[in-house]
C-alpha cells in the first residue's frame, strides 16, 4: 500500500492521538535534588560528602573486615608457617623465588611468588577492587556520575579535559588499565594524552591504595595530597604545552533513579573477572621476574647507578631503587617492599610518591601501547620529566621544612 | 486532605515542621563544628553520656566535619517555607548527608565487629563481642540519626503530591 503525503500526517496524527498525552509537566523532588546537585555551592558539598562515603566503604569493607580481620590471619598465622615448613630447601634458589626470605613472619616481608603473591592478589587487591567496582557500579546506575561530571566541567576544562575526564580518573583509582581504555570518551588527541599522562603519573589505583592502607595508614592522606597537587600542577602545564582543542561537551543527564541489582551484580562480576584475569597473574609474575632480578645481581648494580640520582636529588634511600623496579611490574608490591625498608617518615613519603607518579605499571603501559606508539613514547618522556622534577621539587620542600 | 493541608503550608513562613529542621540544622551545625575543632586541637577529643568526639582522624573529623556542616546549612536554609519543592529539596540533601555520615560510621563498626580480635585464633567475633561493638557512646551523626527521620516525612508528603 503506497500512502500519499496527507495520509501520512493523518497516520502520525491517528498515532499521536492514541499515545501522546499533554500535559504540564509537574517537577518532582527527585528533580529538584538533581539540580542541587550540579549547582556548585549545594553540588560540591554532596560531591565531598560521596568521595567521603566511597573512601570510607572501601576502608571498612576492604582495610579493616577482609584484609586486616581474616586475610592477614590466614595468610600470616596459616599460609606462610605451611609453606615455609613445606617446601624444602630454604637456603635454595627455588625457596627464595616461590617462599622468600625463610626468616619472614608476615607475607609482607618474606616476597616469594607463592606467599607475597598470593596474599597481594587474593588477601589484598581483591577485597579492595570488589567494593571498588561496587561503589563505582552504584555511582554510575543511580545517576549521580554524569551529575558529577557536570560539575566538575569548569575545574577539569583549566586542566584541558572536560568533565567526563572524571570517569577514567574515578576508575583510575580501581585500575589504570580500564581507565587508559575509558579515555576515549574524550574528544581529542590533546585531551585523551593528557588525561593518559595524568593518570600514569597522578592516580594511584586501588591495588596501591589498598596496600598504603594497610603498610602505611598514617601517611595516605600526605600522599594523596602530595599526588593531587601535582596532577593540578602538571594538568596545568600540560594544557599549556600541548597544541590542540579542549572542546565543550553536551551531557545528557538522566533522573535519580535505584540502581537495579542484577545489572549492578552483572557490572560487577564482568569488571571484577576482567581484573582477576589480568591483575592477578601480572602479581605473581612480577614477584617471579623481580625475585631472579635479585638473584642475578641486576637489582643491586642498579641501585648501587641510580644511587646519587636516589640519594641526592630525591633524598630517599638507595635501597629504594629495587622497589622502583618491581613499581614496573606491579606498584602495590612494590609498595609493600618500601614497607619494609627503615627510613624516616619524610623518605616513606617521598618514595611512595615516587613509586606512584614513576613508570606505569606493565599491564597499563601495554594498554598505553595498544591506544598509540607514539603517544607512549611521548607520555614516557613526560614521565621522566615531571618523576625528575617533582621528585627534586619534593625534596626541597622537605629541606625547607626540616624534615629531608 | 493531607495534600490541601500541605498546600496551605506554603504560605506560612515558619511552621512546626519548618522549626523542628531549623533546630536540627543548628544541631548538626553545632556537631560539625565540634567535630572539626577537636580534630584541629582547639580541645582534646570528649565524652558526654553516649555521645563521643575522638577528632583523632582527619578524614573522619575533619572531612566529615565539613560534611555536617553543610547538611546543617542546608538544613538551615530550607526551614523556611519548608514545604514548598525547593526547600524540601534542600532540607532532604541535608538529611542524606548526615545520612550518609551515620551509615558510614555504623558500617565501619559492623566491618571492625565481625572478625576475632587480633590476638585470638578464631577468625570470626563471638556474639557477645560483637554485639558489643554497638555500645554506646556513638558520634554525633550516628545520635542525630533517629532526630533525622522526620525529614522522610517530608519525602512521604511530596511522594503523595506527586502520585
Amino acid at each position: 500500500m503506497v500512502l500519499s503525503s496527507d495520509g501520512r500526517w493523518e497516520m502520525v496524527d491517528a498515532i499521536t492521538r492514541e499515545t501522546v498525552t499533554y500535559g504540564t509537566y509537574k517537577h518532582t523532588l527527585g528533580d529538584v535534588l538533581g539540580d542541587l546537585t550540579v549547582k556548585p555551592l549545594t553540588g560540591i558539598p554532596v560531591a565531598v560528602a560521596a568521595l567521603y562515603a566511597f573512601w570510607s566503604v572501601f576502608t571498612s569493607f576492604a582495610g579493616t573486615l577482609m584484609t586486616d580481620g581474616f586475610m592477614v590471619k590466614f595468610f600470616d598465622g596459616f599460609w606462610l608457617p605451611w609453606m615455609q615448613s613445606l617446601w624444602p630447601d630454604p637456603a635454595s634458589w627455588h625457596y627464595f623465588l616461590f617462599v622468600g626470605n625463610p626468616m619472614a613472619d608476615t607475607c609482607y616481608e618474606a616476597f616469594g611468588m607463592l606467599t607475597s603473591g598470593l596474599f597481594v592478589s587474593i588477601g589484598v587487591v581483591l577485597p579492595a577492587i570488589l567494593v571498588f567496582y561496587m561503589m563505582m557500579t552504584i555511582l554510575e546506575d543511580s545517576g549521580y556520575l554524569p551529575r558529577l561530571a557536570v560539575l566538575m566541567d569548569s575545574v577539569l576544562h583549566r586542566i584541558g579535559l572536560h568533565g567526563y575526564a572524571i570517569v577514567p580518573i574515578i576508575l583510575g583509582l580501581g585500575c589504570n588499565v580500564p581507565a587508559v581504555t575509558a579515555t576515549r570518551i574524550l574528544e581529542t588527541k590533546k585531551q585523551r594524552f593528557i588525561m593518559m599522562t595524568l593518570l600514569a603519573l597522578f592516580i594511584p589505583c586501588g591495588a596501591q591504595l589498598g596496600i598504603m592502607m594497610s603498610v602505611l595508614p598514617d601517611l595516605v592522606g600526605i600522599v594523596m595530597l602530595c599526588l593531587i597537587v601535582g596532577f593540578g600542577i602538571f594538568g596545568f602545564v600540560l594544557n599549556k604545552v600541548i597544541p590542540g582543542e579542549n572542546p565543550e561537551i553536551l551531557v545528557d543527564v538522566p533522573p535519580y533513579h535505584w540502581p537495579v541489582k542484577e545489572y549492578v551484580a552483572k557490572k560487577l562480576w564482568n569488571r571484577t573477572k576482567g581484573f582477576l584475569k589480568e591483575a592477578v597473574p601480572f602479581v605473581l609474575f612480577g614477584i617471579l621476574v623481580v625475585n631472579l632480578l635479585y638473584l642475578g645481581g641486576v637489582i643491586q648494580g642498579l641501585a648501587n647507578l641510580l644511587e646519587p640520582v636516589f640519594v641526592t636529588w630525591f633524598g630517599v634511600p638507595k635501597e629504594t631503587v629495587g622497589p622502583l623496579i618491581a613499581a614496573f611490574l606491579r606498584k602495590d608490591l612494590a609498595i609493600a617492599q618500601l614497607s619494609t625498608i627503615p627510613m624516616t617518615t619524610y623518605q616513606m613519603v617521598a618514595s611512595v610518591v615516587l613509586v606512584t607518579i614513576y613508570f606505569p605499571c606493565v599491564a597499563t603501559f601495554v594498554v598505553m601501547l595498544r591506544e598509540g606508539w607514539k603517544e607512549l613514547i611521548a607520555a614516557v618522556v613526560v614521565l621522566f620529566v615531571v618523576v625528575f622534577i617533582y621528585g627534586g621539587i619534593i625534596h626541597g620542600i622537605g629541606i625547607l621544612l626540616g624534615v629531608a | 486532605m493531607e495534600h490541601n493541608e500541605s498546600k496551605q503550608q506554603v504560605n506560612h513562613k515558619f511552621t512546626p515542621i519548618g522549626i523542628y529542621v531549623a533546630l536540627l540544622g543548628l544541631v548538626t551545625l553545632a556537631f560539625g563544628i565540634a567535630d572539626i575543632f577537636v580534630w584541629a586541637g582547639v580541645r582534646p577529643g570528649f565524652q558526654v553520656g553516649i555521645l563521643a568526639i575522638a577528632g583523632d582522624d582527619f578524614f573522619r573529623w575533619a572531612w566529615g566535619g565539613f560534611i555536617m556542616v553543610s547538611g546543617g546549612l542546608f538544613m538551615l536554609a530550607g526551614s523556611t517555607r519548608v514545604t514548598t519543592l525547593q526547600q524540601s529539596a534542600k532540607v532532604v540533601l541535608g538529611g542524606v548527608l548526615v545520612w550518609l555520615i551515620a551509615g558510614t560510621d555504623i558500617f565501619a563498626r559492623l566491618c571492625a565487629a565481625i572478625p576475632a580480635d587480633e590476638a585470638s585464633s578464631a577468625y570470626f567475633n563471638t556474639l557477645s563481642g560483637f554485639l558489643a561493638a554497638f555500645a554506646p557512646p556513638y558520634t554525633p551523626a550516628v545520635l542525630l540519626l533517629p532526630f533525622t527521620l522526620g525529614i522522610v516525612y517530608l519525602i512521604r508528603m511530596h511522594d503523595t503530591d506527586d502520585s
